[in-house]
Formats: structure tokens, C-alpha cells, sequence
């Protein structure tokens, strides 16, 4: 196990969370510390309930049991205007990019400040020139300033993952969570992804938790790996001693080789 | 930590405004534009209440007639007639699925052979949709009303009058449901040897073939509705009978039969509901 330094830094904890889907058990009595500024892999295979984890972070979805703490407060319980609130700070980025496609790239990241604004101005179309310039700033950085009229539809899947992540920046969040952000995409778009991911987390100190089935990414641009298979954590420590045979266990390959 | 972008945005804000210039600041037409709609349509609205002459007091003065006729209704009660409504509520809702089918069914190739991607043709396509366009541009009613002359009094003008009908606008919905369908399917197909035909039949039915269930089985229920109307001038049916108890100021019995045409609708769609689900399973009844 990673020994944290100070106590004060254990910014999110997950205290034995659980969740059922009927019969199946999705996420099984999972406990975890995340200290701030870390960028944590969350790998296992298909199924292993990565996703259903950073969607209780959200409060996507609800634990059936245990509870998500973040800085010593309970956010799994949350409704409301308090659930809104702390999801402004814990951003969320998604395999399919979830962008609303006919909106135009610069509005899909203003999205990212509604949270932070009245419902009556925001619904009218109205944002203050300060959230403009916030979201053209973050699609400068992240190299799309050419492409903010366009519609998002009409970008290529690397482009949208870009707009998605300047949609969470915008947000000024404490925490990005993000749900196999490289699986839709190519090498090349793949790469361009997780150095963003890695930039903001090494630049402005924001602790990124991403959900990778690629354990060689995970290897590549993470401080910190945790293995879920079956719903439970097999495995957490430094990428360095995610040796062949951590992988092969938290894949089940043996079982594979032996059929 | 986290204030990094704002204070960048900030500090930065004139190079971003010289560069993205509307993205930062939208011009006032801009925004006004996106005003302009609903403006228009506000307007229309107002400038079409006043030429109607609309007025408030005549809404007033007409509530308390129809709490007078209201009062009337209760409490519903068919008369002697109860066996006579049953069968006519029969014939209706006959009258609704067997014009709704035949329109559903005979609309398939109209629909097929209207949707671009099938016939790339632009004057055949043309030719296709404005003739599904004069089906459904005629209501019903008015079909109803050519039927009765044609093949008499009756239900059968009643199913003629549906059909009609409803080939036209199931025409048009297929097409576009069609013309809407994933290419990428009827790729696969293709690439797989398959012909035209099987592209089709395999790469593009299956894919619409949920839009078209939930179509028609909503078109059944609303030409249960539509069957009564048409039932008023003599093409089969319960309206007939409830055009004939408002003449005879028989408001109790008037009652009854809209309250059973009620249930009626109520089943079917209650039915067709359960049906879609069935059919087209749960989770993607919006594709």
C-alpha cells in the first residue's frame, strides 16, 4: 500500500461502498483514500465496476451501502441544490464524450458553468463575458480555439474528448473523474487525451481519478493504480509494481491460458 | 489551485477577445436573434386572437352554458341503448384497426420507394412524396364524405376513408425513418456480398422497423378517434349515434358514450403500450 503523507491531504475517501444492481453486486465494500493532486488509474477488466465507481463519486449513482467523503464531509447522500453543487467541483468526463452535438463547441463548454450561475440568465442563452473568456481560454489551451463556432458534431472523436475536458475545466473543479476517456479514440488522439489529462493535473494540482482498461496507459501517465476485479479492490500501488503477473490476476488470463 | 484558468482567462482577456472575438462577447444582433422567433411567433399569436375577436367575457359567459350542460350530463346513462353503443363502439374501433392496418401495410413499398437512400432519383422521389403528400393533405373527413358516394353508407367507406389516409402520412414517415437509418449496417451488408434487396431487408428494416411499430399502433389509437368523427356523417360507427343524442339534447346519454369512448382509447393504448414494449424491448424504444 502507498503510504500518504499528512492526514489533511486525504482529500476523497470512500468508506465501504457498495452497489447492487438487483442480484449483482457491481461495486462490493470498496474502501479507498485518494490524496489531492494524485492522478489515480482505475483499471480490471470489463465489468469490474470501474464505471459504477466514479458515477457514486458524481452521484450519478447512489452506494447501496457505504459512503463517499470528500474532505471529511458526506457527498453521497447529497440532493439538490447541494448535489449540484458538489458536482460543479467533481467534474466527469465520458467514454462517448457526452456533448450535447448540435450545440456549438464553445456553448457545450460554457455547460461547464452552469452550476456556478443563476438558472434564469443561464436558460436564456445569457453567460457572463468572464465565463466566455474562461471557456475560449481553456479551448486556446487545449488547442481548439479554430473550432469553437462548429458545431460539436462535427469534430473528429479526439476533438470532442478535448471540448469535454475543457468543459470540466471550466467548472474550476477540485477532483476530474474521468470514465475511459481513450476508448473511442485512436493512438495518436489516445495520446493527445492523457497529456491533457496529465497537464491539468500536474499544472493547476487537480486530482484526476481515470478508468483505463489499457493497464500500459495506466503504467504511462499515473502516479497510482487501482485494480478492481469483480467489484472489489485487488490491487493498489505504485504503477511500478504492476508487474505481468499483478495483470494476469486482475484479468483472470491464467484462467484463459489454462482453456 | 484550481483558479489557474480563470486567472489566465483574465489576465489574458484582451488577446482572447481580439482572437475569438464573438465567441467572448456576442454582438447584440446575435443575441437578439435568438429572440427574434419567439418574438415573431408571440406576435403572430396576439395579432390572431384580435382578429378572431377574441374576448374573455365570451369565454365566461360560455363556461357557465357548459356547466349548465354539464350538469345535465350527470348522471351518465345510456338509455335503452346499451346493446345498440356496444356494437356500434365495436364497429369503430373495427373501422380504426382495419384502416389503420391496410394503410400500415400498403404504405411499406410507398414508403420504401420514397426515401432517398433507396431510389437516389430525384423526380421519381419528387413524384412519390407529393403524391403521399395529397393522400394525407385531404383529412379524413373529407375522404369519408368521397367514400360514402363511392361505395355507399357504411364502415367499409369508413376503412376506405383511414387507409387513404394513412397511406399518405405512414408513407411519409417511413420514408424518413428510412432516410434517417444507420448507413453504416447496410455497409456491412453490402460488403458481405449481399444484394440491394438484402441491404434493405436486413441492413435498414430492422432499424426502423421499431419507429414504424410505435407509428401505427399510435395512429390506431387516434383514428379510434378520428372513426368517431367520421361516424357522424354516415361512415359506420358510434359517432352517428353521439352526433344523434347532442341533436336530441340527450345529455345524460351523450355522457355515457363519450365516457365509453374514453375507456376505449384508455385500452388500446394501455394495450398498444404493452405491445410496443414487447415488440421493441424496453430499453430502446426511443431509437
Amino acid at each position: 500500500m502507498l503510504v500518504f503523507g499528512r492526514a489533511g491531504l486525504r482529500m476523497l475517501k470512500l468508506e465501504h461502498v457498495t452497489r447492487l444492481y438487483g442480484a449483482t453486486t457491481a461495486v462490493d465494500d470498496v474502501s479507498l483514500d485518494v490524496a489531492r493532486g494524485q492522478m489515480v488509474a482505475v483499471i480490471g477488466p470489463s465489468g469490474a465496476g470501474k464505471s459504477t465507481l466514479l458515477r457514486m463519486i458524481n452521484g450519478l449513482a447512489r452506494p447501496t451501502g457505504g459512503r463517499v467523503l470528500f474532505e471529511g464531509s458526506d457527498v453521497s447522500g447529497l440532493q439538490g441544490k447541494a448535489l449540484r453543487a458538489w458536482r460543479a467541483r467533481c467534474a466527469m468526463i465520458f467514454q462517448q464524450f457526452n456533448l450535447v452535438g448540435r450545440l456549438d463547441v464553445v456553448t457545450n463548454v460554457l455547460m461547464g458553468r452552469l452550476a456556478h450561475r443563476p438558472i434564469v440568465t443561464t436558460l436564456a442563452g445569457w453567460f457572463a463575458e468572464e465565463d466566455r473568456l474562461m471557456a475560449v481560454a481553456a479551448l486556446d489551451r487545449l488547442g481548439l480555439g479554430a473550432q469553437l463556432a462548429q458545431r460539436a458534431e462535427t469534430l473528429s472523436g479526439g476533438q470532442q474528448q478535448r471540448v469535454a475536458i475543457a468543459r470540466a475545466l471550466v467548472q474550476e473543479p477540485d477532483i476530474i473523474l474521468a470514465d475511459e476517456p481513450v476508448a473511442s479514440l485512436d493512438p495518436a488522439n489516445t495520446r493527445s487525451v492523457m497529456q491533457a489529462l496529465r497537464a491539468i493535473n500536474r499544472d493547476q494540482g487537480i486530482t484526476v481519478l481515470v478508468n483505463l482498461h489499457d493497464v500500459d496507459l495506466a503504467r504511462e501517465w499515473c502516479d497510482r493504480v487501482i485494480g478492481l476485479r469483480a467489484g472489489r479492490v485487488v490491487f493498489d500501488d505504485a504503477p511500478t509494481a504492476l508487474t505481468g503477473a499483478a495483470t494476469t490476476e486482475l484479468y483472470g488470463l491464467e484462467r484463459l491460458a489454462a482453456e | 489551485m484550481s483558479r489557474g484558468l480563470r486567472a489566465d482567462a483574465m489576465a489574458r482577456r484582451a488577446e482572447f477577445s481580439a482572437r475569438y472575438g464573438a465567441a467572448v462577447s456576442p454582438s447584440l444582433p446575435r443575441q437578439l436573434s435568438r429572440y427574434l422567433l419567439p418574438a415573431v411567433l408571440l406576435a403572430l399569436l396576439a395579432a390572431g386572437l384580435w382578429r378572431v375577436d377574441f374576448s374573455p367575457e365570451r369565454i365566461w359567459n360560455g363556461l357557465g352554458k357548459l356547466g349548465f350542460i354539464l350538469s345535465f350530463m350527470v348522471p351518465p346513462h345510456p338509455g335503452n341503448l346499451l346493446g345498440l353503443f356496444i356494437r356500434s363502439l365495436g364497429e369503430t374501433v373495427a373501422i380504426a384497426f382495419l384502416g389503420t392496418l391496410l394503410g400500415a401495410i400498403m404504405a411499406l413499398p410507398l414508403g420504401v420507394l420514397a426515401a432517398r437512400n433507396v431510389i437516389p432519383s430525384w423526380i421519381f422521389r419528387f413524384s412519390m412524396r407529393r403524391g403521399l403528400d395529397v393522400l394525407r393533405g385531404v383529412d379524413t373527413l373529407i375522404w369519408a364524405l368521397i367514400f360514402i358516394n363511392v361505395v355507399g353508407l357504411g364502415p367499409f367507406a369508413g376503412i376506405l376513408a383511414i387507409m387513404v389516409s394513412d397511406i399518405g402520412s405512414f408513407g411519409k414517415l417511413y420514408s424518413e425513418a428510412i432516410e434517417a437509418s444507420d448507413k453504416k449496417p447496410v455497409e456491412g451488408i453490402r460488403a458481405a456480398g449481399g444484394s440491394e434487396l438484402h441491404a434493405l431487408w436486413y441492413g435498414v428494416l430492422p432499424q426502423v422497423f421499431p419507429v414504424m411499430v410505435s407509428q401505427v399502433l399510435y395512429f390506431f389509437e387516434s383514428n379510434t378517434r378520428s372513426a368517431t368523427i367520421i361516424g357522424i356523417v354516415g361512415a359506420g360507427g358510434i359517432g352517428l349515434h353521439l352526433a344523434d343524442q347532442i341533436r336530441l339534447n340527450e345529455w345524460q346519454t351523450v355522457a355515457f358514450i363519450v365516457l365509453m369512448i374514453l375507456v376505449t382509447v384508455g385500452i388500446i393504448d394501455f394495450c398498444s403500450t404493452r405491445l410496443r414494449f414487447a415488440l421493441i424491448g424496453k430499453g430502446r424504444l426511443s431509437g
